[in-house]
């Protein structure tokens, strides 16, 4: 097998005297989806906020490319070719598509001004080789629907150089049938085969649609993994629910209803 | 329509054009009171675009107006009383006086800045802060040093500095030289016409004059304010920022949702203090014109300033929110406020105390328009 893009070991946040992460391990491959599954409050978010550059890590070490490497900034971490979709996905609803695009990677021309007409061709073109057909690059991100949005963001990663894409629960927002296009967009850029996505989900069957491996997050600790042939779909279930037994569940439930 | 944010400011300053031009019968556009104008919308416009960018950028600046009687001051007590070194007293040009001001009010639209941006306070009770405090500071630095709350009577320096005629000067002098050429030439033609009766000639003439087309009425005018220059050279250096470069895009960003452009690498921070700066630069170029047009200054000016430049933005179509708004919406606002101002000299009738009426009027307006266009490209949110 490759060798992971992406290797993270024992990592360590806390928010002062909270544990928001609890020594974490995580290896990811190029050409993979790896779904990261777990509750509310897991710590998913506080994760890949680590790996991304937002928050600087209590302890552990990040490797990408077997490199270890300390980011102090979104712009590092970017750098490196770590590449997020953030939940809000990072948009500005009254600015353009080009100018979201680019925001903060602008092409300048020679007086530090905008390559307007590049620009607008660009972000035309890469949202469309692996999105929905879309054809005004002028018009603001606010009148564009949910799964619009998440192609935009997911192009604009993948264009600025991103190896490794995470996904933070890109569907959790969005319309059935948005859901699935959003679905097809992670696969069409899963088949290049050299970007690696990790897809923070809480939904079982979306993970099992499309992910090859799968991490388990309960109360910042990792409390199981495997490919998605290691794991039986009963183990990914109980694993959701926080590593309970379904059983477990009922009796509790039922002492509830009493 | 959507995308244009200053269509609005657009129709509403074309409303004002006409109304004015026909209550004035005509004045408010003649050779003086085209001048005349024209000064104070570049006044208003070279702070509001300062005021303009920040509120893009989501930040506000209530010490605008403060800011201005504070460099005044500077500027005139060291055109009074010279430079203060560790080595002794320095008597300086209107240039080096400039310089020195514009060091300390950056320093201090630095100072808004980092206070506003480290410590997450809101930008409108830091600005109050500093409204207060460089009032009182204005105040008490005239009273320690000239005894007075104010200069007057400076040495006009215009004749000697060119750089004191480039700020409180006249500037464009051939529009004017244009203006007199043509009427002279028409007024001739006039003459010389066969096939018109004297009474006719006369009449036209004198209705010619009256718009002083050929020094008629005895107006002497020779060109605009230098501010004129300055509002041109401000406004489309914005202009072309906002629009055209990496930085306006920032500026957006940063207005728009500060989060998301950190996110994507956006120095959001270093945005908005230099956006700051920019306003206090602003701020020092309305007081040196001031002061070196009419070679005094008091405590007590740019009152109400910073409301007026605020005002202006939000008519110009710029969201209290931020993240929206043009510098063309910005120049119709300042031409609007500016002859709205001006009205009560051409029309003798009419109560000065209107203009603020009018102005909370059009603002109130302009806020439901802007909240209108924002939700339709937001989807309501
Ligand atoms: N900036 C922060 N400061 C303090 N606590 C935080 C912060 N961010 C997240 N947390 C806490 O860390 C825990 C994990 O949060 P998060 O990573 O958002 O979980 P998830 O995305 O899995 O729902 C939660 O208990 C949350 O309250
Ligand atoms: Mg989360």
């Amino acid at each position: 097998m490759a060798d992971p893009l992406i290797r993270i070991e024992k990592l360590v946040k806390k928010f002062g005297p909270f544990t928001a992460l609890n020594g974490v391990d995580l290896e990811v491959y190029p050409g993979e989806v790896h779904a990261l599954l777990g509750d509310n409050g897991a710590g998913k978010s506080t994760l890949i906020k680590v790996l991304s550059g937002v928050h600087n890590p209590t302890g552990g070490q990040i490797y990408v490319e077997g490199k270890p490497v300390n980011f102090r900034s979104p712009r590092d971490a970017a750098q490196a070719g770590i590449g997020t979709v953030y939940q809000d996905l990072a948009l500005n609803q009254l600015m353009s598509v080009t100018r979201n695009f680019f925001m903060g990677r602008e092409l300048k021309g020679m007086f530090g001004n905008l390559r307007m007409d590049e620009m607008n061709k660009i972000a035309h073109d890469e949202m469309n080789k692996i999105g929905i057909n879309f054809s005004d690059p002028t018009q603001a991100v606010g009148t564009m629907s949910g799964g619009q949005r998440q192609t935009l963001a997911i192009a604009r990663a993948i264009y600025f150089g991103a190896k490794v894409l995470i996904l933070d629960e890109p569907t959790s927002a969005l319309g059935q049938k948005q859901q699935m296009g959003v679905l097809k967009t992670m696969m069409k850029v899963r088949k290049r085969g050299d970007i690696a996505i990790i897809f923070i989900t809480h939904n079982e069957i979306h993970s099992k649609l499309v992910a090859d491996r799968f991490t388990f997050l309960s109360l910042g600790e990792v409390i199981g993994k495997g490919t998605k042939k290691e794991l039986e779909g009963d183990d990914i279930r109980r694993l959701m629910a926080g590593g309970a037994e379904l059983g477990d569940l009922a009796a509790e439930l039922a002492t509830v209803t009493g | 329509m959507v995308r244009r944010p200053e269509i609005g400011a657009f129709i509403v300053m074309v409303i004002i054009i006409v109304a004015l031009g026909i209550a004035s019968e005509g004045k408010a556009f003649n050779a003086l009171g085209l001048k005349n104008n024209i000064a104070i919308i570049s006044q208003l416009g070279i702070i509001a675009v300062g005021a303009a960018l920040l509120m893009i950028a989501g930040e506000f600046d209530l010490s605008i107006g403060p800011m201005i009687a504070f460099a005044g001051m500077c500027i005139a007590i060291m055109l009074k009383w010279g430079l203060w070194t560790p080595f002794g007293v320095y008597e300086v040009t209107p240039f080096i006086a400039f310089v020195v001001t514009l060091a300390m009010t950056l320093g201090f639209g630095w100072l808004i800045g980092t206070i506003v941006v480290r410590s997450g306070l809101s930008s409108f009770i830091v600005t109050l802060a500093f409204w207060f405090f460089l009032r009182g500071l204005t105040e008490v630095c005239f009273r320690l040093i000239n005894q007075n709350t104010n200069v007057s009577g400076l040495p006009d320096f215009k004749k000697e500095s060119w750089f004191a005629e480039q700020m409180g000067g006249e500037v464009f002098g051939w529009f004017y030289d244009a203006w007199y050429w043509i009427g002279t030439k028409v007024t001739a033609g006039v003459e010389f016409t066969g096939d018109m009766s004297r009474e006719a000639k006369i009449e036209l003439i004198n209705y010619l004059g009256f718009f002083n087309i050929n020094r008629k009425m005895e107006q002497w005018v020779t060109g605009f304010d230098a501010r004129l220059l300055w509002f041109l050279v401000i406004a489309g250096v914005a202009w072309y920022v906002l629009s055209k470069t990496q930085l306006g895009n920032w500026i957006y960003a940063t207005g728009d949702n500060k989060d998301a452009a950190r996110a994507n690498g956006v120095p959001v921070n270093r945005v908005k203090v230099g956006l700051f700066m920019f306003s206090a630069f602003c701020a020092t170029i309305f007081a040196t014109c001031q002061v070196l047009d009419t070679n005094s200054s008091d405590a007590a000016k740019g009152m109400f300033k910073e409301l007026e430049a605020i005002a202006i933005a939000v008519v110009g179509g710029i969201l209290m929110t931020g993240g929206f708004g043009s510098i063309l919406g910005v120049i119709f606002g300042a031409i609007t406020f500016g002859l709205v101002a001006n009205a009560v000299f051409f029309i003798p009738w009419i109560d000065g105390a209107w203009f603020r009426v009018f102005v909370g009027t059009v603002l109130l307006a302009a806020v439901f328009a802007n909240e209108r266009i924002r939700k339709r490209i937001t989807g309501g949110i």
